[in-house]
């Protein structure tokens, strides 16, 4: 398996606790790392669809009562094996680079 | 605002998408928009939005043609792709190019964007009326007043609404907003007013939101007194009361019915109108003789479907010579004409709007000129590169194709760029003047000035993409590679086409310098011209004494009386005068003038009437020239008397003393006219602008034709600061409920009468500084290039004993002949242009005519000055390079 890109990556991070819709993804992605890390709407919205279009991850069926243009998507089994390959590929990226003490215990 | 600019790049996704994916983006943009950002982060954040936003549309692009593409297109796309990626690298490379490309060209559209926003706003946005089209404005003309297009008596109006079978109705409105007072709990509220026919809302084909428009009987007096309200006057002031049809507002000295509400934006026909209401006319004027000598309504015509405009006019005309045979006393001359209204509303910035959009097409050309140049320099440095892409088998149009999408790429960056500067430059120019026609349409950034935007971006690219293109690929393969690899000449053809744009470049900055620095003496001019009046530490306040306090003239009177004395015991005042309308600020109505001594065929064609008393001459310190002022002789039930000014006197009484003459405002005097002495004779105000000559004027004595509406002027010792609040102070303190409409210092009167020359002098001396820049700049790279290819002579020269001044000299020499070439073709294209240029310009000129000798020296001298510095620069720098290093270079 290829390793997934980055923001494709916070995408499968950002649904993996639950159901999101796009501004609820950013936020999230914003929350986790620094505020100007977050995608443009346009690179979320085009990663979106052509996840979608690999089956990573689907529409919900989740309806937000304020606004109902908002659509929520939500992981596919699909999506959260490669969510899953992806952290232990990083894992075992953190791990070669503690070895080589890269990093320490807990600093970083 | 950035919502709205990704709404249309979005509007580009594939017809599948749109619907799906724009919504649900743009609600997320929208709500990321509103979150708190510093003004840096801001931007970033804008940036990345818009950039986001392309590839979104780009990315849903390529994924529909993937799934649906044969073979060969296929191939296609897989090599566009390949050559925008390729060109966004070797533009990344050398980000100083790219940049200063994008920049120069961002700079050229994003001024014709923001033009031709104004221009698509007069000229191509349909008027928010019903088939706008068949509206049609009818205007009356007289040579004997020199009217050309001047508003109609309502008698005339009637009688084409029967008469005229080409129209369908005819409507009209006033001119003039009135102010209009009406009290709220907390105070008086002053609204702006237009008064118009009954039909008024059914011939311009605008309904009402809530309620009924007027009917046409309601134009008549008797038939109830109903008003018809803005939507922003039903919310400030109704407060969005869903039931406030047949509610009351009070104004007028009586209860007027609200019996409509107009749609949201509906302001027509000046901005500020808040409120309509009917003309209320006493149908027994229908057979006075007034009701066909009064010119007041500003008429309009519906014109039946499929009718002619020339069948329409001439219609008009047989009514007209009926009428003056059927009313010689006031239709002799008198004729009528129509055009689209359209035409007519915008015809007092038609010039301005022109000038602008020649203005920034000029600049557009001069900015490609530039990036074709820094192109072509950037192409000699490449040359080696593509000799040796061609020599490994590249074909001729590989190569044109790839150097096009760079230059796409960076007309592309540059457009969306020049978009943003174009919209912020938008909100300065309507923050700096209102544009749009008055009341009925606003500037808009819509779908057509997007396509023009992106059609002047493309086209900029074809221009000066193409030049290099073809120059970079006409050479023969082997002797660039011969050439030792310096891959720094480009060869004399090339320096060739870079002198012919510097040159072009240079013409073209001269012909937008000049129309700057016209612009420039136009206004000194204007501002040269004394207004008749002094301006400076004048302050004027606008108020109305309210009939249902004030009941009749005495008590009117006394008011004002009361007011002067309490205004000019205060020590920061030095005196206070009151007048009907403030100089400079238009003029109100209008009439003949007869003396009783004149012949049966002598009349003054058209005097001004202006109501004022003596103290307002002293306060504005307009001389008297003649007789005296209004004084304690002229009570309100003593004989009529008048002050005139000077061009009265002298346009109807040449070479005798008006002074004692008794006149009356008839061409045929009758029993029942008012008879007025003239008592003075005071120096001319300008009424309109510094550039319209002072028309004849009549001052009625406010004693005697007494107003409730009237503007006090007062002029205090030295700062104006302190003085509108002291009038409100002594207002409030003599009648609290007193309404105030409006205060205006008159030093800004006097600017705002220029307001017009002032804005366009204001762009062109911007464009001006651009074109003057870019030439520079061309002119800097056009000589810092010769150097370069000529290090190894320059060497040579010094090593055997040139001076270093030679050399500058002979470096300057060679940039001065591009720029000789480049003013003689300026001066010579501004000449050969002088009739079109006159025509356009000199509506806007002043005190100088277009081919004024001194502006153009002046401006030549300007660009020659400049051009040489700018050749000095590169020249002095050529000429410090150590002889023996640049011959080693080799």
């Amino acid at each position: 398996m290829t390793p997934l890109t980055p923001l494709t990556f916070d995408i499968l991070l950002a649904l993996a606790d639950e159901d999101r819709h796009g501004y609820g993804i950013i936020k999230e992605i914003e929350d986790r790392s620094r505020a100007d890390a977050a995608p443009s709407t346009g690179a979320m919205y085009l990663a979106l669809k052509r996840m979608q279009g690999e089956g990573l991850l689907e529409l919900s069926d989740r309806v937000d009562p304020a606004d109902a243009r908002r659509r929520y998507y939500r992981l596919t089994e699909m999506g959260r094996i490669h969510a899953e390959l992806e952290s232990r590929r990083l894992e075992s990226l953190v791990v070669a680079a503690r070895s080589k003490r890269l990093l320490t215990e807990g600093a970083g | 605002m950035i919502v709205r600019i990704v709404g249309w790049i979005l509007a580009l996704l594939p017809e599948a998408e749109r619907s799906q994916i724009r919504d649900e983006a743009l609600s997320v943009v929208r709500q990321r928009a509103t979150e708190p950002r510093a003004g840096p982060r801001r931007a970033m954040f804008a940036g990345g939005e818009m950039w986001g936003a392309l590839r979104l549309v780009a990315g849903a692009h390529i994924d529909r043609w993937n799934g649906t593409t044969t073979r060969g297109e296929a191939r296609m796309i897989e090599t566009t792709r390949q050559d925008v990626r390729f060109a966004w690298r070797t533009l990344r490379r050398n980000p100083g190019f790219a940049l200063s490309a994008i920049g120069v060209l961002a700079l050229g559209i994003g001024a014709n964007a923001a033009i031709f926003t104004a221009a698509n706003a007069f000229f191509f946005s349909p008027l928010p009326f019903e088939d706008s089209g068949r509206l049609v404005t009818v205007f009356e003309t007289n040579p004997d007043f020199g009217w050309e297009d001047a508003t109609a008596a309502p008698a005339n109006l009637l009688d084409w609404r029967e008469e005229v079978g080409a129209f369908a109705d005819v409507s009209g409105y006033s001119e003039f907003t009135s102010q209009i007072t009406t009290f709220q709990a907390d105070g008086p509220v002053v609204v702006g007013g237009s008064m118009v026919l009954g039909n008024f809302f059914d011939v311009l084909g605008v309904a009402p939101v809530m309620g009924r428009g007027f009917t046409m009987d309601e134009t008549w007096q008797g038939n109830g007194d109903v008003v018809v309200i803005s939507h922003a006057l039903w919310l400030d002031y109704f407060g969005a009361d869903p039931d406030v049809v047949g509610k009351t507002i009070e104004f007028n000295g009586g209860p007027q019915e609200v019996v409509g509400v107009m749609p949201q934006g509906f302001h027509f026909p000046t901005a500020d109108t808040q409120l309509w209401f009917t003309n209320r006319w006493d149908p027994a004027a229908r057979t006075q003789v007034w009701f066909r000598r009064a010119h007041i309504v500003r008429a309009f015509a519906r014109l039946e479907p499929e009718v002619s405009h020339e069948t329409a006019q001439a219609q008009l005309e047989v009514v007209m010579d009926r009428l003056e045979e059927a009313y010689p006393g006031t239709n002799t001359r008198m004729g009528a004409g129509i055009m689209p209204m359209r035409d007519f509303l915008v015809r007092g910035v038609r010039t301005q709007i022109l000038v602008l959009l020649g203005a920034v097409g000029l600049l557009l050309v001069l900015a490609c000129a530039n990036v074709a140049n820094l192109m072509l320099v950037r192409a000699n440095d490449r040359t080696r590169e593509i000799a040796l892409r061609r020599a490994i088998g590249a074909g001729r149009g590989r190569i044109v194709r790839q150097l096009l999408v760079e230059s796409a790429l960076i007309a592309g960056v540059g457009s969306v760029l020049g978009l943003v500067l174009g919209s912020a430059g938008v909100r300065l120019l309507t923050a700096s003047q209102p544009l749009g026609i008055e009341g009925a349409t606003a500037l808009a950034l819509d779908g057509r000035v997007l396509a023009f935007t992106a059609a002047i971006g493309l086209s900029a690219g074809l221009f000066f993409g193409i030049v290099p293109a073809i120059r970079l690929t006409s050479d023969d393969v082997d002797p660039t590679l011969r050439d030792g690899g310096r891959g720094n000449s480009g060869g004399r053809g090339g320096l060739r086409t870079v002198r012919a744009l510097v040159a072009t470049e240079i013409a073209l900055a001269l012909v937008l310098t000049l129309g700057a620095g016209l612009m420039i003496r136009t206004f000194a001019e204007m501002r040269s011209v004394d207004p008749g009046f002094s301006p400076e530490g004048l302050v004027a306040v606008q108020f109305t004494v309210p009939s249902t306090r004030y009941q009749n003239r005495d008590e009117v009177l006394a008011f004002y009386n009361e007011m002067i004395e309490s205004l000019e015991a205060r020590p920061g005042i030095v005196s206070a005068g009151t007048v009907g309308q403030l100089p400079l600020a238009g003029t109100s109505w209008s009439s003949q003038l007869k003396a009783d001594t004149w012949g049966p065929d002598r009349v003054g064609y058209e005097v001004l009437h202006r109501r004022a008393d003596a103290d307002y001459f002293e306060t504005v310190e307009t001389p008297l020239l003649r007789g005296r002022l209004f004084d304690g002789r002229d009570g309100p039930e003593d004989p009529l008397v008048i002050v005139i000014n000077e061009a009265a006197a002298e346009q109807y009484f040449p070479g005798e003393d008006p002074v004692g003459q008794r006149v009356a405002y008839d061409r045929e005097p009758t029993p029942e006219s008012n008879w007025y002495e003239i008592i003075g004779i005071v120096g001319n105000q300008h009424q309109e602008s510094p550039k319209v000559e002072p028309r004849a004027e009549v001052f009625e004595n406010r004693d005697q034709d007494w107003g409730r509406s009237s503007w006090v002027v007062v002029r205090g010792g030295g700062e104006v600061d302190g003085l509108v609040p002291q009038i409100r102070e002594v207002l409030g303190e003599m009648d609290s409920m007193i309404p105030i409409a409006r205060t205006r210092v008159l030093r800004d009167v006097w600017r705002t009468s220029m307001a017009r020359e002032e804005f366009l002098l204001q762009l062109l001396s911007v464009f001006g500084a651009v074109a003057l820049a870019l030439a520079s700049v061309g002119v800097y790279g056009v000589t810092a290039q010769a150097a370069r290819r000529r290090t190894q002579e320059i060497g040579i020269r010094m090593a055997l004993g040139a001076a270093k001044e030679d050399v500058v000299r002979m470096m300057i020499r060679q940039g001065a002949a591009v720029v000789a070439v480049g003013l003689v073709v300026g001066v010579a294209l501004t000449m050969l242009t002088t009739t079109a240029l006159a025509s356009v310009l000199d509506p806007m000129l002043f005190g100088v005519r277009p081919t004024d000798p001194a502006t153009l020296v002046t401006v030549v001298a300007l660009l020659s000055g400049l051009a040489v510095l700018a050749s000095y620069l590169p020249a002095r720098r050529a000429a410090v390079v150590d002889p023996v290093s640049s011959l080693r270079a080799e």
